[in-house]
């Protein structure tokens, strides 16, 4: 049998368990997976050029691809040097614009799925379909690589 | 009397959602899109399990299915890149005789612009001026060697005839 009893709203607030909330668990992991490339993009830096990671597609083809020079980017932008970002990947500047509008809107999707309990529902709809087309728009140009490269 | 939820299989998917999601990210980008299909693999393992636990204890699945999902298409889209860089290759193996076509082209066109030119050199010694105006052409300037020496002197001469 199951009982329900109205909480109040500070209630509710102080006993939501991360336990119980799978959407939580999920923004938690995506907020720090968005400040690890954040902190990735900060300690490697263009001038040592001490990447990790290299470029499979590249090492493949011997040809660079659209996402080359996509750490370089993200490190300049990090450091504010917006221009030579451009200038090492066109498509870096929104591609890090995903990810730190992705990180704004954990942290406020999760306080307003602790805080309004009666529209989680609806927030975890608008919540995938907002960020699916964020998603769309910031790798755009990567899709139709894809689809370019297949068709 | 307060109910308990089965949760089980549900920490598998949500570990399958996540990984899903990040196989997705991944699997766009060029660079890594061929390694994501190693997450996009244990994705598809874990919603897997997830389910199984989950059909058993008759348990939530929309987190399981949702990373189901995801996870078998952030694969797909990380096979693609197979075929990808496999378009790439073959049209990248015409390239070397298209370029050196490029070169055979740009050779011959140079080639031609040097033989039409017109070569002058003027050499100045003690108030003397001579001035030698030819063609870049090896027989022409033979023949104007021949002319400027005066008769046969092909003992002297640098140029040597091919035989």
């Amino acid at each position: 049998m199951i009982l329900y009893r109205r909480k109040s709203k500070k209630e509710e607030f102080m006993k939501v368990s991360l336990r119980n909330e799978p959407y939580l668990i999920i923004n938690i992991f995506f907020a720090g997976v968005i400040m690890l490339i954040i902190a990735y993009s900060g300690i490697f830096s263009p001038e040592k050029d001490n990447y990790p990671v290299i470029c499979i597609h590249e090492k493949l083809t011997g040809i660079p691809c659209f996402s080359c020079g996509l750490s370089h980017s993200f490190s300049l932008i990090v450091r504010g040097e917006i221009k030579e970002a451009y200038e090492w990947n066109i498509y870096g500047m929104r591609v890090f614009l995903f990810f730190v509008s992705q990180l704004i809107l954990r942290f406020a999707f999760s306080l307003f799925y602790i805080r309004y309990a009666d529209t989680r529902k609806h927030l975890i709809i608008t919540d995938s379909v907002g960020s699916g087309i964020i998603f769309f728009i910031a790798f755009w140009p990567f899709i139709c690589s894809i689809a370019k490269g297949i068709f | 009397m307060e109910d308990v939820k089965n949760n089980a299989g549900q920490n598998l998917g949500i570990a399958a959602l996540i990984t899903g999601i990040i196989t997705f990210v991944l699997a766009v980008i060029p660079c890594v899109g061929l390694i994501a299909i190693i997450p996009g693999i244990i994705a598809i393992v874990l919603a897997s399990v997830g389910l199984s636990q989950a059909a058993k204890s008759n348990s939530p699945r929309g987190v399981l299915i949702a990373g189901l999902i995801i996870a078998v298409l952030a694969s797909i889209i990380s096979l693609s890149q197979v075929f990808v860089a496999g378009n790439f290759i073959n049209k990248a193996d015409k390239w070397p005789g298209e370029i050196q076509n490029i070169i055979n082209d740009v050779q011959e066109n140079v080639l031609k612009d040097i033989e039409d030119a017109n070569i002058s050199i003027k050499v100045e010694s003690n108030g003397d001026k001579v001035e030698i105006t030819t063609g870049s052409n090896k027989q022409e300037m033979e023949d104007k060697l021949e002319d400027l020496e005066g008769g046969n002197t092909q003992a002297n001469d640098t140029l040597q005839k091919k035989e």
